[in-house]
């Protein structure tokens, strides 16, 4: 009894030292440093990084650390959001107007004639403006989830490995498609989405972050209760013994799909919400290293299979990109002597986080917590009660 | 000779090269290596910086392309591989290490081309090898030379597996690391090795490579999904199908898109890297697990006896 | 020889052996018996560091074997049969050989390999066949003539009668005894076909669930019906069995 209780104590001291408080704290304490130094812009501009970036990361999260599937396309289901706003509600909206819409509408001589016009009209319409972006954030979610189904035919055959190449490789060709195929979305130049924000006029950017990160925080609350639901439990099921998994009557492919379409669905709205904010949608912009990788990196460092994790790794690493660029001349103006832009360190940085998790901080800042199947209390119940069958 | 087969053959090669090490790492520490890429760009950058401080042909620099690509290996094995192998780490934390070695190699070759150019006012993030190549038998050099490079080199490696003790200690190691280590082999040697030929084989496979396409810091980057295809394609599982899947994965890339381009016109150019990765989707989609995913035993019914025998349990 | 010491191991959190010791004498055959999952293999894997091993030391010659790399334990003149996966199916028979005298300088090895060749005529004939185009009793004398490569002092022999027809397993366990006769090497044999094993053993262990249950002279052992029936199948004494085979 007295171990028992000793190590129950051991375990709260060692979640306020290292678990999510300390980090909390420690996030908290230098936003609010940034916000006195430097202003609220700078701050904001965190905040949206840090949105867009976790619902990405969350949903990779979903897939890789609940499920188990290797994800190495995450930019794949971005990608279908991203390039579905951009090209199909200004296309309608030019379409209703009398504009021209059809392949030609990605062609730049055009587009940029037409897309102030689009523009101008949310502007003077709140209506307008709030329909806009509900349709934007419906057909970024129909999308991604869209993609998420056809990745999840391949997914239920490969394993492992080969899953993750041939995601990887395919979220690759999508960019390759965008940036070749004009009519989509411009191939190689920008196109410019219709702006649903520029109705708050001067607040456009403010209004921006608190929406994301007000669906980031949807997502979060919506990903919690997901997971920790009988499907959040099936998943782990699956993803720690696909065998026993199946011998439990879970159907395994109609779950993985699940969750490969849930997963994507919000990497897509991550996407849709991402080209609103930016504007533009440019498909070299959409690259393996920024859209999968680095949620890579986020979610390993927040720890696998842990959503509340994942969302401080997402942050922390989006501070230490945030100062890598703002101090880059304080603290590595010595490099600007051989002529090298410190900007480079951002990958010097992920690379090493990757690394460094990987060697000594295996579980992320925040591990996965076990949670028994049934409450503690209620096993005891059953065994002191006998064997004695009792209905669950 | 046809340029395209010339620059297709040069581009094949290059892709057998890095496919090859790919597989063999695979094989050997159960390492799907994402720093192939920067490896391979590194190896580009030795050639490229040889060729123009250094001055001379560029193919006299491929010896140190290989043998930095080498060293890199042996970092990466000490540094990384071999402490999660301890550990007993799965395949996907395997692959994520060399992902995050990768990214620091890439900030490593932006920072030297900054470096270039600024201190010596070179432009190196936009190459084109072929300047610094002469002409032999009315065909650029690149065209014979490269594919030479690689069969020599491939040759010399097969000898080196088959004929050296070492080197079927390597395959002895490679097949069955517990009896091998009960026979007195050090596995630790027969896997920095791996790392090393491994290594040296990307850095090659990039220099090769920058005879065919424009050299830049995203060269290996860009152009590992191919890598990957090409071992997917060989089956991940003898070295050999590493080395012909990325030859195929090459030389279908640039047949098959100039075939295409002359029947539907030059936008085909602009989605080459469809067409390997149609063959890997089809070759994946009937086998699952690639070539070697093939039950060849069953097909030749002779050998039913492997089958038996792979399933065995560890008891 | 090899002394074993109060021995906790296992693979991961498994734990498989608890305080188990058990001493091999000096030119003998020791016979580790039991039912399955009693923990045999593991106490090979043990004495190989292939296993994890928790606590208790292993001693051979009076120096401890644990922490060093498996590579090492071949150069102290210990070697090691697997059950299964025992020969590399992939590299012909003469790389096979090859391998296991490993250690061994090339002359010395070459010449070994000669007379394993001799001692095994049937390698001979399929000397430059890749090792899994052998059969099963085939491959098994590929896998003792390469665990007799290595000039062992000590040899682990790991259920050398699995998969093998009864008439094959027998003539194989014979061999066993012929090694130890004729060149005085010392074996730890585990196996399943218990009866043979022990009736050309020397000394015995009867392993259940991980501890020891018999330690003593092998024919014991055989002479204990109750253990014999229980573990190990064997219904009758020994004495009846014979009347019985005689029948068959």
């Amino acid at each position: 009894m007295i171990t028992e209780q000793s190590r129950n104590s051991k375990n709260i001291l060692g979640l306020f030292l290292k678990g999510e408080v300390i980090t909390t704290v420690a996030i908290l304490v230098v936003l609010t440093y940034f916000l006195v130094s430097r202003g609220l812009p700078m701050v904001l501009t965190i905040i949206i990084d840090f949105a867009v970036f976790a619902i990405v990361t969350m949903s990779l999260n979903l897939e890789t650390g609940f499920t188990g599937i290797p994800q190495f396309g995450r930019v794949l289901a971005v990608i279908a959001g991203a390039f579905a706003v951009g090209a199909i509600p200004g296309r309608i909206m030019a379409a209703s107007m009398g504009l021209p819409w059809g392949l030609k509408y990605a062609k730049d001589s055009i587009h940029y004639q037409i897309s102030p016009e689009l523009t101008q009209v949310l502007a003077n319409s709140w209506v307008f403006s709030l329909l806009f972006l509900i349709f934007c954030v419906t057909i970024a979610a129909a999308s991604g989830a869209g993609i998420g189904w056809l990745t999840s035919r391949p997914a239920i055959r490969l394993k492992e490995a080969y899953l993750g190449i041939s995601l990887l490789a395919f979220g690759d060709f999508f960019m390759w498609v965008g940036h070749n195929w004009e009519p989509l979305v411009g191939g190689s130049t920008a196109v410019y989405v219709p702006d649903p924000f520029r109705i708050f006029g001067g607040g456009r950017f403010q209004a921006v972050v608190i929406v994301i990160f007000l669906v980031a925080m949807l997502v979060y609350a919506y990903l919690n209760r997901l997971t920790s639901s009988p499907f959040g439990r099936s998943l782990k099921m699956i993803r720690d013994n696909e065998v026993s998994a199946a011998a439990a009557g879970k159907d395994i492919t109609r779950i993985r799909t699940q969750s490969l379409v849930i997963g994507s669905m919000l990497a897509g709205v991550a996407g849709g919400l991402y080209v609103i904010y930016t504007g533009t949608v440019t498909a070299m912009g959409y690259s393996r290293l920024v859209w999968t990788f680095w949620p890579w990196a986020f979610m390993m460092l927040g720890g696998i299979g842990s959503t509340t994790g994942v969302l401080l790794g997402v942050m922390v690493l989006t501070i230490m990109r945030t100062m890598i660029t703002v101090y880059r001349f304080q603290l590595f103006g010595f490099l600007m002597a051989w002529g090298i832009n410190p900007l480079w360190l951002e990958y010097t940085l992920m690379g090493a986080v990757i690394i460094g998790v990987i060697l000594f901080l295996p579980h992320g800042l925040v591990p996965e917590k076990v949670q028994p199947m049934l409450p503690a209390g209620r096993v005891k119940k059953l065994f002191s009660g006998g064997m004695a069958a009792k209905p669950r | 000779m046809a340029p395209w087969l010339a620059t297709g053959l040069i581009y094949a090669s290059a892709l057998a090269l890095t496919a090859g090490g790919i597989t063999l790492l695979y094989m050997s520490t159960r390492t799907f290596n994402f720093a192939h890429a920067s490896m391979a760009t590194l190896g580009f950058y030795v050639v490229y910086s040889g060729a123009v401080l250094g001055g001379g042909v560029p193919y006299k620099y491929f010896p140190l392309a290989f043998l930095v690509g080498g060293v890199l290996g042996v970092i990466c094995y000490y540094g990384l591989n071999r402490p999660l192998l301890r550990r007993g780490a799965v395949e996907i934390t395997l692959m994520m290490s060399t992902l995050g070695y990768d990214l620091i190699l890439l900030s490593v070759i932006q920072m030297y081309c900054d470096y270039l150019t600024f201190s010596r006012k070179l432009f190196p993030r936009r190459v084109s090898m072929n300047v610094f190549d002469f002409e032999l038998f009315g065909v650029n050099a690149a065209s014979v030379i490269l594919p030479l490079v690689a069969i020599v080199f491939l040759t010399g490696l097969h000898l080196f597996l088959v004929k050296t003790k070492f080197g079927v200690a390597m395959r002895a190691t490679i097949e069955n690391p517990v009896l091998a280590g009960a026979s007195g082999i050090n596995s630790d040697r027969v896997y920095m090795s791996a790392w090393i030929i491994g290594g040296g084989m990307a850095a090659l496979g990039g220099a090769a490579m920058s005879m065919a396409v424009t050299g830049t810091p995203v060269l290996g980057m860009n152009s590992i999904p191919f890598m990957f295809a090409g071992a997917i394609l060989g089956g991940l599982h003898s070295l050999y199908g590493g080395i012909l899947g990325g030859f195929v994965v090459g030389l279908t890339e640039y047949a098959g898109v100039f075939y295409l381009s002359q029947k539907f016109g030059p936008w085909v150019l602009g989605y080459r890297m469809g067409v390997p990765l149609l063959l890997m989707a089809a070759t994946l989609l009937i086998f699952p697990r690639g070539l070697a995913g093939i039950p060849w035993a069953v097909l030749f019914g002779n050998l039913a006896g492997i089958a038996g025998k792979k399933r065995g349990a560890k008891a | 020889m090899l002394t074993i010491n109060k021995l906790n191991a296992g693979y991961g959190k498994l734990q498989v052996l608890y305080d188990l010791s058990i001493e091999v004498p000096e030119k003998g055959i020791t016979v580790v018996v039991g039912p399955n999952g009693a923990g045999k293999t593991t106490l090979l894997c043990s004495i190989m560091g292939i296993a994890n091993v928790t606590s208790g030391e292993i001693l051979f010659e009076g120096g401890s074997l644990q922490n060093l790399p498996t590579h090492l334990l071949a150069k102290k003149g210990i070697s090691y049969v697997p059950q299964m996966k025992n020969v590399f199916a992939d590299l012909s028979v003469r790389d096979n050989l090859q391998m296991a005298g490993y250690l061994l300088p090339f002359d010395e090895a070459k010449k070994k390999a000669e007379q394993m060749t001799e001692m095994f005529p049937v390698l001979k004939k399929f000397i430059d066949r890749k090792a899994v185009t052998l059969s099963g009793g085939e491959r098994r004398m590929l896998a003792v003539a390469m665990g007799l490569m290595k000039n062992p002092k000590l040899m682990l022999l790991d259920e050398l009668s699995t998969d093998l027809a009864p008439i094959i397993a027998e003539k194989v366990i014979m061999e066993v005894a012929r090694l130890r006769d004729e060149l005085g090497i010392t074996i730890l044999l585990v196996e399943q076909m218990a009866k043979r094993a022990l009736e050309i053993g020397d000394t015995a262990y009867l392993l259940v669930s991980g501890g020891v249950k018999f330690a003593g002279k092998s024919l014991e052992l055989l002479n204990e019906p109750e253990l014999c029936n229980m573990y190990l199948g064997i219904k009758q004494p020994a004495a009846a069995q014979t009347l019985t085979e005689g029948g068959a």
